[in-house]
């Protein structure tokens, strides 16, 4: 037993999971009643709270630290997948994803490890594999895909799109509830990562999903036609793009759009959470250093409303969505990412 | 902005409680691993009296880690409560 095998790789990823739901629903929550509890509290600033707090650093250290294990540990995902390379690879032979003319990786993009991946999601051609497997494990709580389909489903409450655009697509998690939903719909989806979009490509097949067009391309330089489309969507992308990019998507939605149609994105900001505090805002971006997501804060401090008006948007609203059916109760006590709908229309 | 290999994250005042956290985890990660490979080798013996070594190494179906939840929890919850610096007796006042 001295290689990694596939029961060793699933129960050390398990054990992960586990330890993440521990820091989930006890470490944040004891952290909490601490930090409220904390003798100074108005008068201390919260890094200095939590600089007075023996629970903080291993809560800390947890978040960081299980992330890099599930990813690049022994039992880690870049190198349990890494074993099954001949076979991923030829997966995905056959998947061909045309690239826009003239495409550029942004310089941001592989700059970093976004989420402790190593490489990145473009480094490597079983990127989009290790991302997908990863995504299974994100929210120790929660079935981390059914929130897509939540999401698709409150579209749906106020918009039957008939050409749907998903940017910052990855390997499909958040492109396939859109077409399941709107069967009839055509749909666009872009990504940088062509592992990634190649990996899409191929769980469609296999879903039988064939209205779908995945294409690589910056979200910010799609090449695609001006008012081509009812619904400009993304989900997880907003807070991966710096504040040049962030601004530039918006225009770009607005140039893509039908007079009338919708710019939906589901994405993470902390400042419209109920009840949300500086102790929320502290939280948060920690974790957007300690899981190498950097735009978290420029995103949380961005003038998103302000943004979408210039640009000519109406009916413009920036909500928290429940991922479950308790998350948005008042006394909810339990570590979640901020989840924010923001949706404008097009003028007509 | 970061880089790859940017500075190692800090949480502790000493590092080297940092690192000694993830010698800890690197061998509770090694002992759950061990716990789960016994479990099927005692489920294999009781079944069929035999090692069937492919199926042992196979990866755990979900449906089978869910049955499992209760037990790996609280194995995780024995590893790291003491994290949460909580007593579990009443005592007398230092």
């Amino acid at each position: 037993m001295s290689t990694v095998n596939a029961r060793a790789f699933s129960a050390a990823q398990d054990f992960l999971l586990g330890a993440k739901k521990f820091w989930t629903t006890q470490m944040y929550p004891l952290l909490r009643e601490q930090d409220r509890a904390h003798v100074a509290h108005a008068a201390t600033p919260v890094n200095a709270r939590m600089q007075d707090n023996d629970l903080y650093p291993f809560y800390a250290w947890m978040e960081r630290h299980l992330q890099r294990m599930k990813y690049a540990g022994r039992y880690g995902l870049a190198p349990w997948h890494e074993t099954q390379r001949p076979a991923l690879e030829a997966a995905l032979a056959k998947q061909n994803v045309p690239t826009v003319a003239g495409f550029q990786v942004p310089a941001y993009y592989p700059s970093f490890d976004v989420h402790q991946h190593p490489g990145g999601l473009m480094g490597d051609s079983l990127a989009g594999f290790v991302y997908e497997r990863g995504a299974r494990s994100t929210t120790p709580l929660d079935k981390h895909f059914d929130l897509h389909h939540r999401f698709t489903r409150q579209v749906g409450a106020f918009l039957k799109p008939q050409r749907i655009l998903d940017v910052g697509c990855g390997f499909g998690k958040s492109t396939r509830p859109f077409a399941l939903q709107f069967a009839q719909a055509q749909v666009t989806a872009t990504d940088l990562s062509m592992p990634c979009l190649k990996l899409a490509q191929h769980l469609d097949a296999q879903e039988n999903i064939t209205h779908v067009r995945y294409l690589q391309a910056d979200a910010c330089a799609t090449g695609l036609d001006d008012a081509g489309y009812d619904l400009v969507t993304s989900t997880m992308l907003l807070h991966e793009l710096p504040t040049t990019h962030l601004s530039e998507l918006f225009v770009q939605a607005h140039r893509l759009l039908e007079p009338g149609g919708w710019t939906v994105h589901l994405d993470f900001l902390p400042q419209v959470q109920p009840g949300a505090d500086e102790f929320t805002h502290f939280m948060h971006a920690g974790h957007s250093v300690r899981n190498n997501e950097p735009f978290m804060q420029s995103l949380a401090a961005f003038d998103l409303q302000g943004h979408l008006q210039s640009l000519g948007f109406t009916d413009i609203s920036i909500t928290p969505f429940a991922e479950n059916d308790q998350a948005l109760a008042p006394a909810y006590p339990y570590w979640r990412f901020p989840w924010t709908v923001v949706q404008a229309r097009k003028a007509l | 902005m970061p880089t790859p290999h940017a500075a190692e994250q800090v949480f502790f005042k000493d590092p080297a409680i940092d690192r000694l956290m993830g010698v800890t985890m690197a061998l509770a990660t090694e002992v759950y691993v061990l716990r789960d490979r016994l479990r099927a080798l005692e489920t294999q013996l009781m079944d069929k009296g035999a090692v069937d070594a492919q199926s042992l190494n196979q990866e755990v179906a979900p449906e089978v880690l869910a049955q499992h939840q209760a037990d790996r929890d609280a194995f995780v919850a024995h590893l790291l409560s003491p994290l949460l610096g909580q007593e579990s007796s009443r005592g007398i006042q230092p």
